[in-house]
């Protein structure tokens, strides 16, 4: 269970990003978080793990008070939590596999990880990993080599390395193609049937309605819907994206 | 008189005025300043002939204006063109450009011995002999005889002052070859007895190897003596010399590859030395790494300030100033190169750092990885390899850098060849510039190659 209580987080150069937001997601869940451009869900995301530091708030996990964790437990608990980008963010000069391995930092001895050293089982686990996105054909190419769409699921390999037990993914396919983005999200809701807790912030309705079983909506940093997806209405939905939106669908498949 | 003659008249006394005054105020105004200023540079240059310029513009302004008044615009293409013609012709006389001063002779002079560089001879073995001559006479002198391995060489007299006649022979050497004839003082100086003391003496031995000529005291041989009337005894010299098959590295082509050698490891040393200067300080230098709080900003802005100042001193200036502080040598030039590198390779480096992407960091920061880890998996992948390509291409500057800091005493390839242009060597002279473009293209290529591989 993941308790996000009172979050509020401003930016340095004073724009309020997150308001007073709160809400619970329990084990299991693919909670999507939806919301126009600049309503703050990567803030939010990046607050659960800390790579932001939120203003203020809580947010407790399996009653463990993440943000009043040391930085020794912090990292113990980022281990456990995956993180899938819009960008990516692979190390384009790496190699697929140390991309993947890296994922298993947090476990991994901290002075032979850092000569680039790493246990059988672990190369193991990252090419059951790479097999099990489909990739493994790819694993000693640089990952600048790749498509896309490889890039995402050499991203989301990278995850599993963490046997993460919760899934941040902020908008992990803006920046596919509708077919690509599909075949992602089904990997996602693969590891969510298999107990893993997802929470993924989405663009496309019809994606959201898809694979969403719950739906938080961001705006202006302020939670203005928490709920299933069929419960965005006409009124609703002019409500989260402002009275001009219109409805774009990414694909009907 | 119509308004069209009164801005032509206008134009006439003042160029452009008509121009002006017809609403074409930048027309007007280029006019006139583009005359003033041609009309002041062949005032000051002149020679009669540029005087045809400043004319034609003005020719060129009244028709612009005849043109203006009836509103039709003439291309400025032509007075540009004046403008151009005159410049360059000043130009021309400023340079002092004379094609005649260029003499044909001259070239050919220096240009013969440098189709033979001085880098490879064919291997020859020596015959050596001499024999002892006492200058001036003591009260009993020996006699100036000597044998040597089958060899026989005498003088008569035996001895004699400065200028004197002294028969000289020699039995034993190789037959029918050319043999060197020369004097050699009790330093060990040699000294020429050919024509005028300044041409080497040669002659043939005969088929039997003996040679038999007449020489004179050197007029130098006691140039070097502590006392002149003291008698103390000289030498005189025969060589032979014959090729043995194959060729070896002549005494010139042996400087040359010391110099080579220098120049490249003076470049590498230089850059090696760069480098571990110029990491920490590109950190420093880095803007993302440093905009964090007022301290740092600081820092930024002088590391970045030092690095901009030390980059626009050329090298070559710093290896004049380096020569002063620590003596001639490839030291210096080492010190200077490695100067400039620092800032140059900070500067690069400085712009990798800020140019990284800083996804990955954030990926893995999220796996729970710790600073260190950070930093080698996702900030070293990201730099390493442009900050490589970067220094190789340094090192590749620096040996050219290198060759030319030489020149002005830095050691290296470069100081041979100041030193060969000096004695007017030029066949060395040429073994250098051919040794200098065999460095740089097999470098040029070496670092193009490892740099592609790590893009
Ligand atoms: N590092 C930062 N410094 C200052 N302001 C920021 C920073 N990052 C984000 N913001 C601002 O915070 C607000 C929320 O940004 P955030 O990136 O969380 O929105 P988002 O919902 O993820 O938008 P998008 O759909 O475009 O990714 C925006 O107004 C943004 O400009
Ligand atoms: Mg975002």
């Amino acid at each position: 269970m993941l308790r996000i209580q009172n979050v509020s987080k401003t930016y340095p150069n004073g724009t309020q990003a997150l308001k007073n937001v709160s809400f619970d997601v329990a084990d299991g869940e693919f909670l999507v978080i939806i919301g126009l451009s600049g309503s703050g869900k990567s803030t939010l995301l990046r607050c659960i793990n800390r790579l932001i530091e939120p203003t203020e708030g809580k947010i407790i996990w399996d009653d463990v008070d993440i943000t009043a964790a040391s930085p020794a437990e912090l990292r113990k608990i980022r281990r456990t939590i995956g993180m899938v980008f819009q960008q990516f963010n692979l190390v384009k000069r790496s190699s697929v596999l140390t991309n993947v391995l890296s994922g298993r930092l947090g476990y991994a001895n901290p002075w032979t990880s850092l000569l680039g050293i790493w246990p059988q089982e672990d190369i193991a686990q990252a090419m059951q990993a790479l097999e099990r996105v489909g990739i493994a054909e790819k694993a000693h190419s640089r990952a600048d080599a790749l498509s896309g769409g490889q890039q995402q699921r050499v991203g989301i390999a990278r995850a599993l390395m963490q046997n993460p037990k919760l899934i941040l993914a902020d908008e992990p396919v803006a920046s596919l193609d509708p077919v690509l983005s599909h075949s992602i999200l089904q990997y996602l809701e693969q590891l969510n049937k298999e107990g893993i807790t997802v929470i993924c912030s989405l663009h496309f309705l019809d994606l959201v309605h898809r694979y969403a079983t719950r739906v938080v909506a961001l705006k202006d940093g302020v939670k203005v819907f928490e709920g299933s997806a069929k419960e965005i209405d006409r009124a609703k939905f002019k409500e989260i994206y402002g009275e001009e939106a219109q409805e774009v669908r990414a694909a009907s498949l | 008189m119509s308004k069209q003659m009164s801005n032509v008249v206008m134009s006439a006394f003042v160029p452009g005025l008509g121009q002006f005054l017809l609403g074409e105020r930048y027309r007007g105004l280029g006019i006139f300043l583009g005359f003033l200023a041609i009309v002041a540079t062949t005032l000051w240059y002149g020679q009669p002939l540029w005087y045809l310029f400043p004319f034609l513009i003005w020719a060129w302004n009244l028709w612009d204006v005849f043109g203006l008044a009836a509103g039709q615009k003439h291309s400025v293409l032509l007075p540009l063109a004046f403008g151009l013609a005159a410049a360059y012709g000043i130009g021309w006389q400023v340079v002092e450009i004379d094609f005649s001063r260029a003499k044909v002779e001259r070239a050919v002079a220096i240009l013969r011995p440098m189709l033979q560089p001085d880098f490879i001879q064919p291997r020859r073995e020596l015959n050596q002999m001499w024999v002892p001559v006492e200058v001036p006479c003591s009260s009993q002198p020996p006699a100036a005889r000597r044998e040597d391995a089958g060899r026989v060489a005498t003088v008569t007299p035996d001895c004699g002052p400065v200028g004197e006649t002294l028969l000289v022979k020699v039995t034993g050497l190789w037959p029918k070859t050319e043999t060197n004839i020369f004097w050699q003082n009790p330093i060990g100086n040699p000294l020429m007895l050919g024509e005028g003391e300044i041409r080497m003496l040669t002659q043939m031995t005969d088929e039997e190897g003996a040679l038999t000529t007449v020489i004179r005291v050197p007029t130098t041989a006691l140039v070097a003596a502590p006392d002149p009337t003291l008698p103390q005894f000289h030498r005189v010299y025969f060589e032979q010399a014959r090729p043995i098959g194959g060729y070896e590295l002549s005494f010139i082509g042996n400087e040359v590859l010391k110099g080579a050698l220098a120049t490249v490891s003076m470049a590498l040393m230089a850059t090696g030395l760069a480098v571990l200067f110029a990491v920490p300080l590109s950190f420093l230098a880095a803007r993302n790494l440093m905009s964090g709080n007022p301290v740092t900003y600081a820092i930024y802005l002088v590391v970045r300030t030092l690095l901009n100042i030390l980059r626009s001193i050329e090298s070559l200036i710093i290896a004049i100033v380096f020569v002063v502080i620590v003596g001639l040598g490839p030291f210096a030039g080492m010190l200077a190169l490695a100067l400039h590198s620092i800032a140059a390779l900070g500067k690069l480096y400085s712009e990798v750092i800020e140019g990284i992407d800083p996804g990955p960091i954030e990926a893995i920061r999220a796996t729970g990885a710790n600073w260190l880890q950070v930093v080698r998996y996702a900030v070293i992948p990201q730099i390493i390899p442009p900050f490589t390509a970067f220094t190789i291409y340094r090192w590749d500057i620096n040996v050219r850098s290198a060759t030319v800091i030489g020149l002005v005493g830095g050691g290296g390839i470069g100081f041979l060849l100041i030193e060969l242009i000096r004695v007017n060597n030029m066949r060395g002279v040429s073994a250098v510039f051919i040794a200098i473009a065999v460095i740089v293209i097999v470098l040029d290529y070496i670092s193009a190659k490892l740099r592609e591989r790590l893009v």
